[in-house]
């Protein structure tokens, strides 16, 4: 905690130098088979939190009627082995007193469970067990299918979900996050019969080089080394890299819409081709910047939007670090259909006037701030810790490129800023879906 | 870390309270807790004090107006929220310890200085409007289940009130409320973090400047019988059918049985755990649905999180079973699944090792739910409510002492297989509602083979009687829902 501390001082005054934002120290050890385990010793007492970042998401459904499958495969992980079938599983967990779950998303999927220190070496045994000997028969495939198609039922009364996936089908032709990570409903009502090609996903992708495990808490490194080393160290290596379709450039811009059965306040999307995370990331950095500048909270089109006309009661959004070039996308929520239009052109007109006008110098320094402190104060216990992490892992397989980052928007001028919009925030990249309630549709 | 706990110390005053937890952290969390909430909401007046908290923690104050704080809070990454509940209203703040100068003085401002701005109500209540017109009735089927339930068994209003009633405050009206009930008699102020010596009393000397007042809490009288279980099928376009389902309990945190129905719930229904026996049974086995749980605590949000937020804390609890939205063909096995499940629990009760088994991952994941400074703060604010001790020791000591007997005493004491009221979310509510009374057998059909007890159980499950009649099952269009 002491370093936290020093470091966010130094973070207080503006004019300071750059210093590292991750507070941790870590240990960073790659195993022979192509495994990375990151140790952080915290002081929050008692607890341990274990994350499993695989570096494959819905990036890698590279065949017609396969979308959906990385996260459907997700949930095939709870199904279990001979050694643990789910019901003993469950009992090594529940007798950790451990929160476990897992989430799927573009370029990763974790596995995170939050326990009692006492269960730590029982769970990396566990974990190591199922993600080299998974076995599943086909029936508890099938039905698992259905409780995929179960979350596809509970997130579909939800417009926003609907318009993401207008939104990337529209702007994405050849590459993979042309749909989502849910996938389209129709690959998922054929997913019960996918068995065959289940195993196959599993043996490409679910292999050590793909693997990184984050362990946080009140842990001792060598212990935690040497623990993963007997569990996860006979794991093979092999893993196969998946061919993911170069997206084309974009020429013109693009424009969808989602008539919406029930009522529902119109919402909008606008997304601007960007490149992948590490592709640049000086300019991904720049983005971040320009995202809070443009739409955060404090932002002059938030004010003007949300606290003074009060036409949108949303408006979000930025840059999201991705594998492969994806986009930078303002949401917005409108309060009234007929102010849809004069909300997408100041949206459009903030954006550009990145392009001409340079941002104040006070206000650059703001978002600095902004971003350190956020950082810091999210960092308030151990799951925490590794949950932040988990993106970055999955991208590049180390905390240091948080550090990294967060130089990155230190040196960053208001100049940078100005060459950064004129490269992006060209109509040609852009991609505007609305959603709005259409009263006669059925 | 460990230390902090020892150094803990809740320094009553006559009337407001103020609770410590000072630490090496230099992240700085405040909450202050009401005990007044929307019961205490006049008739007709519905939704005026969580109004009155947005008001406080999302608009101006006398000397700055709100977009000055967004613009004060901005680098410092600081902020401010507001949670309104039944019995209880929070503002809750987070600020670092470079930062907070500058950031208690503006939200000792917001909280006792509000600025009471038109426009701040106009963009205030419009997301309040917003959050039961559009987010609850149109987007989630399962929030708008539970919370239909909680207002069928309990007589009361969603915390946030009514579209009528939201439509008609008044500035007026929030001042009264806020004259009346955000009190120190009402008040408990908890601060973590490394905060400097003597700011603890600082604070407390400021908000001395609030009125004595008088305790809010309003009579809680028991909820009305059920004497025979009742359907309400909310109509509304949608692709699957969600259910909520469930009855008041005597039993809250402050009542004895409280570990031994906790122990019962952890086994039965944890949530959001793939590891509890409705989750097994009806989504693990037969893949019905996403997932399956109960509750013998408000939860509100559980779609969106593990575990519970803290100042939620409620004399009259229900207990609830959630049965997340289902395919609309399977919705009648379903809820006689379900039925037969709930009935599996109060007849046979958990087994030796079910209750071990639930008791050992109680004893320690309970540690899990004050993993942050906020929650503990919290946790120990709902612990002086209920008049027990620190939670997590509390229910550690107590289950520690039970036996499979106590809990399976408990389960037949409070919960019950008959005497239901059962919410429905579907289009085709005509359809479900037939279906219902027909009491017709729903035979299920898999998309894969199952075990021979599992189809055995079946067949029993899908011509289980209901014996509802007309009366019983109702249907009502979703733009009626909080209106």
């Amino acid at each position: 905690m002491r370093t936290l501390l020093t470091l966010l001082l130094a973070a207080g005054a503006y004019a300071a130098p750059p210093s590292k934002i991750f507070p941790y120290g870590y240990d960073q050890h790659d195993f022979p088979n192509g495994l990375r385990l990151i140790t952080i010793p915290t002081d929050f007492p008692n607890i341990v939190s274990f994350y499993t970042v695989v570096s494959v998401g819905s990036r890698h459904e590279v065949e017609p009627g396969k979308s959906g499958f990385a996260h459907f495969f997700e949930h095939i992980m709870f199904r279990g082995t001979k050694r643990f079938p789910p019901q003993k599983w469950e009992a090594v967990m529940k007798a950790a007193g451990a929160a476990t779950n897992a989430y799927t998303s573009d370029d990763l999927t974790v596995y995170h469970a939050t326990f009692d220190k006492e269960g730590l070496e029982s769970i990396i045994d566990l974990e190591a067990d199922r993600f080299q000997n998974l076995e599943y028969s086909e029936n508890a495939f099938r039905t698992e299918a259905l409780a995929v198609n179960g979350e596809y039922n509970k997130n579909s009364s939800e417009p926003a979900n609907q318009l993401v996936e207008k939104l990337r089908d529209t702007a994405f032709d050849r590459h993979t996050y042309k749909h989502t990570t849910m996938g389209f409903l129709a690959d998922i009502k054929d997913m019960p019969n996918q068995y065959e090609y289940s195993k196959q996903f599993f043996n490409r992708f679910y292999r050590p080089e793909n693997v990184t495990l984050v362990i946080v808490g009140d842990v001792d490194q060598k212990q935690v080394r040497s623990m993963v080393e007997k569990y996860w160290g006979p794991w093979k290596k092999g893993a196969v890299k998946p061919q993911i379709p170069v997206e084309p450039p974009q020429t013109v811009e693009r424009k969808a819409h989602v008539d919406w059965p029930t009522p529902t306040l119109p919402w909008m999307m606008i997304g601007y081709k960007v490149p992948a995370f590490t592709e640049n990331m000086r300019d991904s950095a720049a983005l971040d910047l320009i995202a809070s500048l443009a739409i955060g909270q404090n932002s002059p089109l938030y004010k003007q939007l949300v606290i003074e006309e009060q036409k949108n009661d949303v408006l979000s959004g930025g840059y999201q670090n991705h594998a492969d070039p994806y986009l930078f996308i303002v949401y917005s929520r409108v309060k009234k259909d007929a102010d849809m239009p004069a909300v997408q052109d100041a949206i459009i007109s903030t954006l550009n006037g990145f392009k001409d006008t340079l941002v104040d110098s006070k206000r650059l320094e703001a978002v600095k701030s902004n971003l350190r402190y956020s950082f810091a104060l999210g960092l308030d216990n151990s799951e925490a810790i590794a949950a932040n992490l988990a993106g970055f892992i999955a991208l590049t397989r180390t905390p240091e490129t948080l550090n990294q980052v967060y130089d990155l928007y230190a040196s960053l001028t208001p100049e940078d800023l100005r060459d950064v919009a004129r490269k992006y925030f060209v109509a040609s990249g852009r991609t505007v879906a609305t959603l709005a309630h259409k009263k006669e549709a059925k | 870390m460990r230390a902090l706990v020892l150094l803990f110390s809740a320094l009553a005053l006559q009337a407001m309270e103020v609770v410590t937890l000072p630490g090496q952290s230099p992240i700085i969390n405040f909450r202050f807790v009401f005990r007044c909430g929307s019961l205490n909401d006049l008739k007709g007046k519905e939704g005026t004090a969580a109004l009155t908290a947005a008001m406080l923690a999302r608009g101006g104050s006398q000397s700055m107006p709100y977009s000055d704080i967004i613009e004060k809070f901005f680098p410092m990454a600081a902020s401010v929220g507001d949670q309104t509940d039944q019995e209880m209203l929070t503002i809750s703040g987070v600020t670092h310890v470079d930062n907070l100068e500058a950031y208690y003085s503006t939200l000792r401002d917001m909280l006792l200085k509000p600025g009471w701005r038109p426009e701040d109500l106009k963009r205030l209540r419009d997301d309040q409007l917003t959050s039961l017109r559009v987010s609850l009735r149109q987007q989630n089927d399962e929030e708008l289940g539970k919370e239909v339930l909680y207002n069928i068994l309990l007589g009361t209003a969603h915390p946030n009130g009514t579209v009528s009633s939201l439509e008609k405050l008044t500035l007026a009206d929030l001042q009264a409320f806020y004259k009346q009930h955000l009190t120190q008699a009402n008040l408990t102020i908890a601060l973590a973090g490394k905060y400097p010596e003597g700011f603890a009393e600082r604070v407390k000397k400021d908000f001395s400047q609030l009125p004595a007042g008088k305790p809010s809490a309003v009579k809680r009288p028991a909820p009305k019988a059920i004497p025979q279980t009742r359907v309400t099928i909310v109509k509304k376009q949608t692709r699957a059918v969600a259910f909520s389902l469930g009855f008041p309990i005597p039993v809250n945190r402050s009542h004895p049985d409280f570990p031994a129905l906790l122990v019962a719930n952890t086994w039965f229904g944890p949530h959001r755990s793939s590891g509890g026996n409705l989750y097994q049974r009806m989504r693990e086995i037969r893949g019905l649905n996403y997932g399956d749980y109960s509750y013998i605590e408000y939860f509100p949000r559980g779609m969106f999180q593990f575990e519970p937020d803290p100042n939620l804390a409620r004399r009259q609890q229900i207990f609830q079973m959630w049965i997340r939205p289902v395919e609309p063909q399977t919705a009648h096995f379903t809820l006689r699944l379900a039925l037969h499940e709930l009935e599996r629990l109060v007849e046979k009760g958990l087994t030796e090792s079910d209750f071990e088994d639930t008791r050992s991952f109680l004893s320690r994941g309970v540690n899990l739910l004050l993993k942050t400074k906020a929650n503990e703060l919290g946790y120990r604010i709902d612990s002086q409510f209920y008049g027990i001790g620190e939670y997590p020791e509390y229910i550690k000591n107590a289950v520690a002492k039970l036996t499979v007997e106590d809990v399976n005493k408990a389960v037949k004491k409070h919960l019950r297989k008959d005497r239901l009221e059962i919410v429905a979310v579907a289009e085709d509510a005509e359809g479900l509602q037939k279906a219902l009374l027909s009491d017709a057998p729903s035979p299920m059909t898999y998309n894969s083979p199952k075990l021979a007890d599992i189809l055995e159980e079946d067949k029993l499950v899908s011509t289980r009687k209901l014996g509802l009649k007309p009366a019983q099952v109702r249907i009502v269009p979703v733009d009626r829902i909080f209106q």
